[in-house]
């Protein structure tokens, strides 16, 4: 693991440590009050900071930082650390006071951007730049202590039931807040401040802690999760405009779960994914109503969710049979191949360079909402009061897909047939010593991809009720990888942080859409170069890139040794 | 017979210019085992040099004549080499020892960025055409101009001008190969790195000579598609890239012989297709379909490709 460079060593934080604290205090302080003055001086920048002694919700943020930093220096100063639970309030007041310094930076740049110039920034601004800088100094003099120990603290059920719907909560009202911003600035702004929060959780060890409750109460957790994103269309006031990202999200959510199967369990490099997803979508369109469709059999949707998936397998198996008895590095090259190919039919399946199926680059327009049991997408319905969008219906729709693509996700994963893929992607040739079936499994893993990919196609073409050639392009591919990628390869929750930030990072910072694809190209590289196990990892693949950590591999061990000895005992 | 003829001419001329890409897959894979996925992106910046080279040199006068050729070569070559060293120093060699995913995925980063850093900065640089969009290459006397007709087959200089690169390339890339020292190093290298760096040879140093000698031969292509199709544009390399790997594999990759044989029988092949598969899926539109069939098919049947394999599959 890397470490975060000493700015000052720890001779010099027993020596300041006093000071620190009272820098540090002050800093705080400052932090507190400056919300209630302004911060600029024109109300258009961000979300308008010109008002006296009603902060805006970027400042509370601040002031949230402030009070959260000093409470920690207090509890740490006074509280001494337990043996065996112990929680580093004084690391968490470190990475408070660093991230109250991006945030208010942050903001003031948005300010100087968005205004022109930082002349913009009041006195009260500068003031409050002086207690995040105050914090930061002082936060960083002040002595560290020992790293956190949680993993043996016992939480009473009830507490750990209240910490997850509290957690939940945020998550809900926080997503809800951070889509409704159509500012750029507010959004980077507020990242910032939930980058800083995650940062005290890790540090104090409230990550650890959240760890633990989850582990304890897994079935809560995942089912309050999806209470959560059940609720949240009812955030959203009866407005469509937010629903449609979300849509958009779900998809590519569900699609890059699907290749999470491929690229993060059996480790096999699949680059033209998205051209089953494309299949699924291209048959469902086919198959539907549409003035536009070429065939005359339009089965009920649930058929056609079967049709697409068979569809986009098939096609994965013809694919996947010749390639995936070769070395690994030929699949990666072929699949890409295999997604010039799908996107280069569906343009000549037009009616002049072949059979008439898919219109060319025109595509099929006009595909109706999906109608099931009467109940038509279409409609917009009422419920509590809240109306609830075409968008919305197919939210919920796709809640439920994403939620059977994690179920299967997670059940083939604890299963033999998963044991098995982990086995081929660290070492194919002791995997088959061992009997493992390597060329059965990947052609299952590939083929299972595909027809979960076929799935979330079939929906996708309804929700965007255009289906064009043009969509399913190799980018597209590579950004599924991408979310894999930067999510964290090979887990649930990895992916669809890397989903959502991939998916609504260009929807909300129009400012860098030209240079999207620059970023997106670097963040690859660098992500492979310093953190190929991503931003969330499973703790078994981060080994895979860090084989020289024998703490981590001590740990995972016992890990599994206590999972066996567990089922042992159950037997 | 005399659209055979002019076909196979098509398709030479064409498999030429996949083959001196392929090279440059083949001698980097048959090292360090990574399928350069950048590579196409290399030929790409070996054309944007060509252009780069005239634009300072040529535009004002608009001047055509054939002394600038050799100068546009050369800046060619030297844009592709300084950024595939660059490349090799900063996304790959740190990943010498990671899992194999890890290089292919940063492969897969660096090829983007590089598209977008032409795409986007290109036309920033004053005097220079936007671009976004296909930029015109500058069409030199002599390799360019009317066709030359033999016989009612006509051969368009341009691609006499490729078929006589690739002759050259190959007879230089042969002597250096199996002549030289440094050459006899890289094979040593590829047959065994381990033992190869025991007896004394720097394995860092052969890689970038790998990569060198890929994007040298990628820039070559590059000016060589420029010159043929009169236009360049940031997205070139992706399919060719895709083209050229198909070659190599056809080939067999890692075997240097068999990326110039791949290379020209694939050019051969996609000329044939559009001509003579008859009905609907025959013609332009399908032949880049036909080309990656082939490279399924090869898999399937002789996953060795047609020369073989100096790699035996180390997966």
């Amino acid at each position: 693991m890397r470490r975060i460079p000493r700015l000052v060593t720890p001779a010099q934080q027993e020596r300041f440590h006093r000071p620190g604290q009272i820098v540090a205090a002050v800093g705080g302080l400052l932090l507190t009050v400056t919300p209630f003055l302004p911060w600029a001086f024109d109300s258009a920048a961000l979300d308008d900071m010109t008002v006296y002694g009603y902060p805006s919700p970027l400042q509370l943020m601040a002031l949230l930082l402030g009070v959260v930093m000093l409470a920690l220096l207090a509890v740490g100063e006074w509280l001494r650390p337990g043996r065996r639970v112990r929680i580093a309030w004084n690391r968490g007041a470190k990475a408070a006071g660093t991230g109250a310094l991006v945030f208010v930076a942050v903001i003031l740049a948005a300010v100087a951007l968005e205004l022109g110039g930082l002349v913009n920034v009041t006195p009260g601004g500068w003031l409050a730049l002086l207690g995040a800088l105050a914090a930061f100094v002082g936060t960083r003099l002040i002595v560290g202590g020992p790293p956190p120990a949680v993993e043996r603290a016992k939480v009473p059920g009830w507490a750990g039931i209240l910490v997850i719907a509290a957690v939940m909560a945020v998550v809900l009202f926080g997503s809800a807040y951070a889509l409704n911003q159509d500012d750029g600035g507010t959004f980077v702004a507020f990242l910032s401040f939930l980058g800083a929060v995650i940062a005290v959780l890790f540090r104090t060890g409230g990550m650890g802690l959240i760890t633990v409750i989850a582990r304890a109460h897994r079935k809560v957790l995942i089912l309050s999760a999806f209470v959560v994103a059940f609720l949240f269309p009812f955030t959203q006031n009866g407005s469509d405009a937010n629903m449609s990202i979300a849509t958009q999200v779900l998809i590519f959510a569900a699609t890059a779960m699907g290749l999470n199967i491929v690229v993060g369990l059996a480790g096999l490099l699949d680059l033209g994914y998205i051209a089953f997803l494309g299949a699924g979508a291209f048959t469902a369109a086919i198959l539907s109503s549409s003035a536009f469709s070429t065939v005359s059999w339009h089965p009920p949707f649930i058929v056609v969710v079967l049709v697409s998936g068979t569809v986009a397998a098939t096609l994965g198996l013809i694919i996947g049979t010749p390639t995936l008895r070769v070395s690994g590095d030929y699949l990666a090259i072929v699949t890409l191949a295999f997604g010039e190919i799908f996107r280069i039919s569906m343009n000549n399946l037009d009616g002049t360079n072949g059979p008439n199926l898919t219109h060319g680059t025109n595509g099929i327009p006009g595909i109706p909402d999906l109608e099931i049991l009467g109940f038509n997408f279409g409609d917009t319905h009422t419920v509590f009061g809240i109306t609830l969008g075409r968008f919305s219906n197919y939210f919920f729709l796709l809640l439920f897909v994403v939620a059977v693509i994690i179920l299967i996700f997670v059940r083939l994963n604890n299963s033999r047939i998963g044991r098995g893929w982990v086995a081929i992607r660290e070492d194919e040739k002791a995997a088959e010593a061992m009997g493992v079936n390597v060329f059965g499994l990947k052609i299952f893993a590939f083929a299972c991809g595909a027809f979960l990919a076929g799935v979330a196609g079939s929906v996708k073409a309804h929700a965007d009720i255009s289906v064009t050639p043009d969509q399913y392009v190799f980018l597209e591919s590579a950004f599924l990888l991408a979310a894999i990628v930067l999510g964290g390869m090979g887990t649930v929750l990895g992916v669809l942080v890397g989903a959502t930030l991939l998916k609504l990072m260009p929807e909300k910072l129009r400012f860098v859409s030209d240079y999207r694809l620059l970023i997106f190209g670097l963040l690859l590289v660098l992500m492979m170069r310093f953190r190929p196990e991503g931003l969330v990892p499973n703790e078994r693949r981060q080994l895979e890139f860090h084989e020289e950590d024998t703490e981590l591999a001590a740990r995972i061990e016992e890990e599994l040794e206590e999972t066996g000895a567990m089922k042992e005992a159950t037997r | 017979m005399e659209l055979f003829v002019q076909q196979l001419v098509n398709g030479l001329s064409l498999g030429a210019l996949y083959a001196l890409i392929a090279v440059g897959y083949t001698v980097v894979y048959g090292i360090i085992q990574l399928i350069n996925f950048a590579h196409g992106e290399i030929f790409m910046i070996g054309a944007f040099g060509a252009l780069t080279t005239w634009l300072l040199l040529g535009s004002a006068s608009s001047n055509t004549s054939v002394w600038l050729l050799p100068v546009m070569l050369i800046g060619g070559i030297l844009a592709a080499v300084a950024v595939a060293l660059l490349m090799e120093r900063f996304a790959y060699r740190p990943l010498r020892n990671a899992p194999r995913l890890a290089p292919l995925i940063t492969a897969i980063g660096v090829s983007i960025f590089l598209q977008e850093a032409v795409r986007l900065f290109y036309g920033d640089i004053p005097g220079f055409p936007d671009a976004k969009l296909a930029i015109p290459f500058p069409q030199i006397d002599v390799v360019t101009g009317p066709a030359v007709v033999i016989g009612g087959v006509v051969i368009q200089r341009a691609a006499i001008f490729t078929l006589l690169a690739l002759t050259v390339s190959a007879v230089c890339l042969f002597i250096f190969v199996n002549r030289t020292r440094l050459g006899r190093a890289m094979q040593a290298t590829s047959q065994d790195p381990d033992t190869a760096r025991l007896m004394g040879i720097n394995v860092d140093r052969i890689i970038m000579v790998a990569f060198v000698l890929g994007a040298a031969l990628a820039a070559v292509a590059g000016l060589a598609h420029g010159l043929r199709y009169t236009n360049i544009d940031f997205r070139m390399g992706f399919l060719a890239g895709l083209k050229a790997f198909t070659a190599a594999v056809l080939g067999g990759i890692g075997n240097i012989a068999g990326a110039v044989v791949g290379g020209l029988v694939l050019g051969v092949v996609e000329a044939m297709v559009t001509t003579y598969i008859p009905g609907q899926f025959g013609g332009s539109a399908w032949k880049d379909v036909w080309a990656f069939v082939i490279l399924i098919l090869v898999l399937v049947f002789r996953p060795q490709g047609l020369l073989g394999a100096r790699v035996v599959d180390r997966a």
